[in-house]
């Protein structure tokens, strides 16, 4: 017998193993991995929905005790920031968007019977008022991850339209 | 006599006609416009998500009873090919930095699926999701590393977020030291 012969001879008996090893690496690392403890957090809320992920951060609108608002998560720390004056109790958002920094942060929400786009500084803690031009009224927004431009569903005339906006 | 004075009326007009424009110019908080067009014909323009290096812009189109994502070059409108096709309504899509990665929802027979085309390697990947999932809404993270889907379970919207790191290699800016990165 050649000795390539002999060596598949002897490791005939080992196939099975090696392709059951092979099998199984290859289904893990074919499978989005839940992020259990961040998803447990979130199921705490009522409801979340809207999410948007960029860097370590993850912004949804969560709902708790019947009211809605924005959350900014460090998922990579697991905790939850504080986003001091943008959730206003008359204010019901609609879409977020953050950029990768986690400093900016564009929102849809309707405020006194108008539907508006703003846009949060995280850092300064200031809300400005994104205007839309021509008239329209704005749905969801998409925040680019640098922070520099943003692209936002506009509804004109019957027709949804996207606006294209540059930030300074 | 004040300088404003010295220069006349026609002046003052023109030096307060620059102010306005400066003024307005500096408190504008940003230059809009609209996206370019996605060729003859009208429909709504939904769901848009800017590449991380803004170069590429999706949308979902719809026109003619169909929901279907397009991807654009930015500024020019030159539609980019894709590999999904059919499985429509498309809904959701999400880009990575460099618009390597197209994450969106689709219609596979009576289930809403989550699916990743790869546009450097030209393939599609199906994301398993928990079963009993209903997808609505995704987000790509700009890297790759990880997805957020709004799913419906028991009647409330529910955020989940998934790693990827395992099933994509990482889409980074330009200069960042590894292998990967955009399209040709």
């Amino acid at each position: 017998m050649s000795p390539a012969a002999a060596a598949c001879r002897m490791l005939a008996p080992l196939l099975p193993m090696a392709a059951l090893v092979l099998l199984a690496g290859g289904c893990g690392a074919g499978q989005p991995v839940p992020l259990v403890a961040l998803n447990r957090a979130l199921e705490q809320d009522d409801s979340s929905r809207e999410p948007s992920l960029a860097g370590r951060w993850l912004a949804v609108i969560s709902a708790r005790q019947g009211r809605e608002r924005v959350q900014l998560v460090d998922v990579d720390r697991g905790v939850q920031l504080p986003l001091p004056g943008l959730n206003r109790p008359d204010a019901q958002p609609l879409s977020v968007s953050v950029d990768v920094a986690g400093e900016r942060l564009a929102v849809v929400r309707q405020l006194q019977g108008r539907t508006e786009l703003v846009l949060y500084q995280r850092s300064l803690g200031s809300v400005r008022l994104l205007p839309i031009t021509p008239a329209g009224v704005p749905r969801r927004v998409h925040l680019r991850a640098d922070g520099r431009q943003l692209a936002v569903e506009v509804s004109r005339n019957g027709l949804w339209q996207i606006d294209l906006i540059s930030l300074p | 006599m004040a300088a404003g004075l010295a220069f006349g009326p026609r002046w003052s007009s023109l030096v307060m006609v620059s102010l306005l424009a400066l003024m307005s110019s500096g408190c504008s908080l940003g230059r809009l416009r609209q996206a370019p067009s996605a060729g003859p014909g009208s429909g709504n323009r939904v769901d848009p998500a800017l590449s991380g290096d803004g170069r590429l812009l999706a949308t979902v189109l719809e026109r003619d009873g169909r929901a279907r994502l397009i991807l654009q070059d930015q500024p020019t409108g030159n539609l980019r090919p894709l590999r999904l096709r059919g499985r429509e309504p498309h809904q959701s899509p999400a880009l990575s930095w460099s618009g390597r990665y197209v994450a969106v929802l689709v219609q596979d027979g009576e289930q809403r699926r989550a699916v990743i085309e790869d546009r450097l390697r030209g393939r599609l990947l199906r994301l398993p999701l928990p079963p009993g999932s209903g997808p609505e809404r995704l987000s790509l993270a700009p890297d790759g590393s990880r997805l957020a889907v709004q799913m419906l379970r028991q009647g409330q919207w529910r955020v989940q977020v998934f790693d990827l790191s395992g099933l994509l290699e990482r889409d980074l800016p330009a200069g960042t030291a590894v292998r990967g990165g955009g399209p040709p």
